[in-house]
């Protein structure tokens, strides 16, 4: 049965607007909707260039809506977790009052039965207004304007950027070769695969050769020995953002397998603090303990499994001044 | 080369900029795309196609970005090209523009190449959002620690190519970092970042873009005979090779070397330290310097850090190495790569003003991307015959 | 009327000469490099040729669908590149990558091609990603997805009495090869006007293309597949500033692809919606006597990043089996927005 790896990519950008959007989104705070004069048009929502030739439009603005008119609209039974509404609602292209193009934004409609080209639409503004598209939280059937919750009225300074928080979860199946080696690194088995034309052995779960482009399967498996010396490594001093685990330097090593061509790169090392980490030492792998084992956030993670690192075997450093080389 | 000729006629680039919170995207880009076709002398209704570059789409959010900005580059009714190949884009953006010259396909086309790297996070994106991202220089801090110990090098040579190119970026008016007093004092001191590198030695996170005009060989002709110089393409190549496999070498990459036997051979270029006026080499940590002296065959194997020692390759000596300030004093990653073609060919087109190579015909622009994997190159000239009589 | 094409600079005769696709699937328990590892070596292998035969390499692809960036970097796995190759990756369709490798042949100093197309849609939600690459100030905060504006255009569409849902639901039937167009018109709105017959699935898959310059795709395939014609535009990006109910970016890249120069017998289109299909039959003026997605289309599979270079393979088969010219379509963004046409045509 297949394995998932799950991962989240979230993060929360901070978009500059420049002069015209971020004029548009600070009267937003002010319950105004901007348009830009382009020839006889009025774009909304603005643009910094004429759309079709690409042509510097002048900073024209002109005041539309903030009522408007529904052109075109599309039912949206069950929304995704990013949409204005949580409930079922219409997206529409909503011409406002003064403006020649049509914006698109959420129409609380109730039901898709009351929705209707021609109809009437309203802006239903947040109470706290941050200089957003979403300062609209939709547009309400009427003429009448409605603003949710307490009024706190327009930003004081011109709004220069706006947060985009994205976060999206994949679900990648764990290719079977990763799952075989994941599986041995639980009995402390280090699994390589060889290639049948090359001959050169690949550790870390990747079931096929890069240099013949041929998949690797089960009969290639051979085991590798879990003692090797260090042959170059990076101290990572942290930086913070998002998601970011580290605080303090880390060592990322590369360990070159004994009586072997592989290189196993950027591991963890365990017991060895980054000042002391060096070219030529000796190290042995470290396995998680089974109640570790279940912990997804330690080792190395992906086709490693059980194996957390490496450490120190206590064994006299090896002098090869070619070993610095092997990194891959 | 077989196929028409290609030039570029113009060259711009926005001021560079940790945060470029001035401005919009579509402004961010349009700044750079203004300035080249002012230089070009034309308007967007010249631009027959225009080819975007940029790094991963993780680093500001925006999914395929050259459809929103197609309109923002004047591409309605055009073709809108995208191209990614990690930090190499840039050079590979240039390179797949003058292949459209080339084909005959279009006459005149925009490349186009940025990062607003301010809207996002660097390190975030490169670890895929995910803790402990080694960065970029993580990654390359044991390619460096490699070539320091085979070649034997000194440990100032990092630090004095982070002075050069600091103070070269003082010559350029787009340049990010101006360090008034870069000093080998001043980098030494700075703190370690990723042993050996230290945060001197390293490239800065820039909001910035750049646009080159390429046209045909009609198009140069009739720029030159204006009086501008156009600088001609004698020569254009990339190559890849796989991440990791037992045996590669980051250090000197074969995809680096037969990138430069390529575009060599394509430019009649048989004694490259010799016959190369000045290069545009990407450099985010000054020890890369050295190692594409080597690699892209300025040096012998193991000798290239001799060329910074001894000033070969200061503004002054007689192989001026990123006489723009370079990586390492701009980094809007995805353009990186374009702003080395662009600078390369405003170098022979004497156009570089205060950074200006005197007397150059010849320039080299060099890009590269992931592990030491991606390489593009062009190799640009006054004429379209410089060793000719 | 789709003018003929303008005089054509180029002349170099390069050829579609084989092609290959995965399994398309739901879900694939194998990677994205690992499906182009098998696709790449089908495709060779039909040929008699070997990864060192390959003189350049151009991979389509998409970080925001792999979940990862730089994701292909990974894919170069799935070349052989060792020796070090030509290569080039673009964050667009397949069908664009061959757009790329075919200017480059047409530099005359190599010969052989690979480009690919490849894409695991099943790994992340589309609602979620796809809001992504639209305006991301006015656009993408509201979580605008593709369904939506596909609704909106298949809604203009219908307005301009090009379409109406039950030619809609005709055209997925005719795709899926299955269905009972009254019954599927009593279902529910997935999105009005849409139906779920009217929407695309979810497909993982990677396909493969190679490329031959004249006389090279001659010594390779008796029927090679030359490329008479292949341009790609675009239009504006918000679908706010454009007319729905048209497609003028497909109509210039016709005309310079050379369409109306002579009548094609098949058409590929990549319509990933039932409307789009309509539509584009108006825009390229394809008659009734031209066989529209023989291959069933992206609506019975749709492998994003490859879907559009499946198109220019099924084209291919049709000259491969002894047909004269066919054309083949590609798309990306919100409502059409950029479109490419292929014009194949045998020997």
């Amino acid at each position: 049965m297949t394995r998932f790896a799950e991962s989240t990519i979230t993060f929360p950008y901070k978009r500059s607007l420049g002069p015209v959007v971020g004029a548009f989104m600070t009267a937003l705070t002010d319950k105004r909707i901007l348009g830009i004069r382009n020839g006889k048009d009025i774009l909304v929502p603005p643009m910094e260039w004429d759309p079709t030739t690409g042509a510097e439009l002048a900073p024209d603005f002109v005041e539309v809506g903030p009522v408007g008119t529904v052109e075109s609209w599309t039912w949206v039974p069950t929304p995704s977790v990013q949409h204005p509404l949580q409930h079922a609602f219409a997206f529409a292209l909503i011409r406002l009052d003064g403006a020649t193009t049509p914006l698109l934004h959420a129409v609380d409609g109730g039901s898709s039965e009351r929705m209707v080209e021609g109809l009437r639409v309203a802006p239903r503004w947040r109470g706290t207004r941050v200089g957003r598209i979403d300062d609209i939280i939709c547009f309400v059937m009427g003429e009448v304007p409605e603003t949710d919750g307490g009024d706190t009225g327009a930003a004081q300074e011109p709004v220069q950027r706006m947060d985009y928080h994205a976060s999206i979860t994949y679900r990648n199946p764990v290719p079977a070769a990763t799952d075989r080696a994941v599986v041995a690194s639980r009995n402390r088995r280090l699994l390589g695969l060889r290639c049948p034309r090359c001959e050169r052995v690949y550790a870390g779960g990747k079931g096929y050769c890069p240099v013949d482009a041929v998949e690797l399967g089960p009969e290639c498996e051979v085991d590798l020995p879990t003692v090797g010396t260090i042959t170059n490594f990076a101290i990572v001093t942290p930086v913070s953002y998002p998601g970011q685990t580290e605080t303090e330097p880390f060592v990322r090593a590369f360990v070159l397998l004994d009586g072997t061509d592989v290189v196993i790169g950027y591991s963890p090392v365990i017991e060895l603090p980054a000042d002391e980490v060096r070219v030529g030492q000796r190290v042995a792998a470290v396995w998680a303990s089974p109640a570790e084992e279940h912990d997804q956030e330690g080792g190395m993670g992906g086709a490693w499994g059980s194996l957390l690192g490496w450490m120190p075997n206590g064994e006299p450093d090896i002098d090869d001044p070619d070993l610095v080389n092997r990194i891959f | 080369m077989s196929a028409t000729p290609c030039a570029v006629v113009g060259v711009g680039q926005t001021h560079h900029k940790s945060r470029r919170l001035d401005v919009s995207f579509g402004g961010l880009v349009r700044e750079a795309v203004f300035r080249a076709l002012e230089d070009a002398h034309m308007t967007l209704a010249d631009v027959e196609a225009v080819i975007l570059g940029k790094a991963p789409d993780l680093f500001e959010g925006v999914m395929k970005p050259e459809l929103y900005l197609s309109d923002a580059l004047g591409a309605v009714g055009k073709p809108m090209f995208r191209v990614h190949t990690a930090g190499s884009v840039g050079g590979t953006t240039a390179i797949v523009a003058a292949s459209h010259v080339h084909a005959g396909k279009h006459r005149t086309v925009l490349a186009v190449a940025f990062e607003k790297q301010s809207e996002g996070n660097a390190q975030f994106a490169l670890g895929s959002g995910r803790g402990a991202s080694l960065g970029a220089g993580g990654a390359f801090a044991p390619f460096i620690r490699a070539y320091i110990r085979r070649s034997g090098a000194p440990e100032h040579i990092g630090w004095k190519v982070a002075v050069k190119d600091r103070l070269n970026a003082l010559k350029n008016p787009y340049a990010h970092l101006r360090i008034e007093d870069i000093s080998i004092e001043k980098v030494k001191a700075s703190p370690m970042m990723w042993e050996p590198i230290r945060f001197l030695e390293s490239c800065p996170s820039s909001d910035g873009a750049c646009a080159v005009v390429l046209t045909d060989e009609a198009g140069g002709k009739a720029a030159a005979a204006d009086g501008r110089p156009p600088a001609w393409i004698l020569g254009a190549s990339s190559r890849s090779e796989p991440s990791s496999f037992p045996g590669r070498d980051p250090v000197r990459p074969a995809a680096a070397v037969q990138c430069a036997a390529d575009v060599y051979a394509q430019a009649g270029i048989t004694d490259p330290r010799h016959q190369v006026d000045m290069a545009e080499l990407y450099v985010p940590f000054s020890w890369y310097e050295p190692i594409w002296l080597e690699a892209f065959g300025f040096a012998e194997e193991r000798e290239g850090w001799r060329l910074v020692d001894d000033g070969t390759t200061e503004l002054g000596g007689s192989l001026p190495i990123n006489a723009s300030g370079g990586v390492l004093s701009s980094n809007p990653i995805g353009a990186s790569g374009l702003l080395r073609f662009a600078e390369a060919a405003n170098q022979v087109r004497g156009a570089a003003g205060e950074h200006q190579v005197e007397g150059a015909q010849v320039a080299v622009g060099m890009a590269y991307g992931a592990n030491n994997q991606y390489f593009s190159t062009w190799v640009v000239g006054s004429s379209l015959s410089p060793f000719a009589g | 009327m789709i003018a003929r094409s303008p005089e054509n600079a180029i002349s170099r005769d390069i050829a579609v000469v084989g092609w290959a696709q995965t399994e398309m699937v739901r879900h694939t328990d194998k990677s994205e490099t690992e499906l182009l590892m098998e696709v790449i070596t089908d495709v060779l292998t039909q040929l008699d040729l070997t990864r060192a035969d390959i003189d350049f390499t151009c991979l389509g692809s998409c970080d925001y669908i792999t979940g990862q960036a730089f994701s292909f970097v990974t894919n170069l796995d799935a070349i052989g590149a060792w020796p070090p190759k030509r290569d080039s990756h673009v964050e667009m369709d397949g069908a664009w990558a061959l757009y790329e490798a075919w200017l480059r042949l047409q530099e005359g100093d190599i010969e052989i091609a690979v480009v690919t197309g490849s894409g695991r849609s099943s790994t992340g939600d589309p609602m979620l990603i796809y809001p992504m690459e639209m305006d991301p100030y006015f656009l993408a905060p509201l979580g605008a997805d593709p369904l939506t504006f596909a609704a909106l255009q298949a809604r203009a569409v219908i307005a301009a009495g090009i379409a109406d849902e039950r030619s809609m639901a005709e055209a997925s039937v005719r795709s899926r090869g299955k269905g009972d167009v009254d019954a599927l018109l009593a279902t529910d709105y997935l999105r009005e006007p849409l139906h779920r017959h009217d929407v695309p699935p979810i497909t993982d898959g990677a396909a493969a293309v190679v490329l031959a310059t004249g006389p090279r795709a001659r010594q390779l395939v008796e029927r090679p597949a030359y490329i008479a014609g292949l341009d790609h535009r675009t239009e504006c990006h918000n679908p706010s500033f454009r007319a729905l109910d048209d497609s003028p970016s497909t109509r210039i890249a016709a005309e310079a692809a050379g369409l109306g120069d002579a009548p094609v017998e098949v058409a590929e289109v990549q319509a990933a919606f039932s409307h789009e299909e309509l539509l584009l039959r108006r825009v390229l003026e394809l008659g009734d006597d031209v066989v529209v997605n023989p291959s069933g289309g992206a609506l019975r599979s749709n492998p994003i990043m490859a879907t559009g270079l499946c198109r220019i393979g099924y084209a291919a088969n049709h000259i491969f089996g002894g047909g004269n010219r066919a054309l083949a379509h590609a798309t990306s963004g919100p409502c059409l927005q950029q479109n490419l046409i292929c014009i194949l045509e045998g020997p």
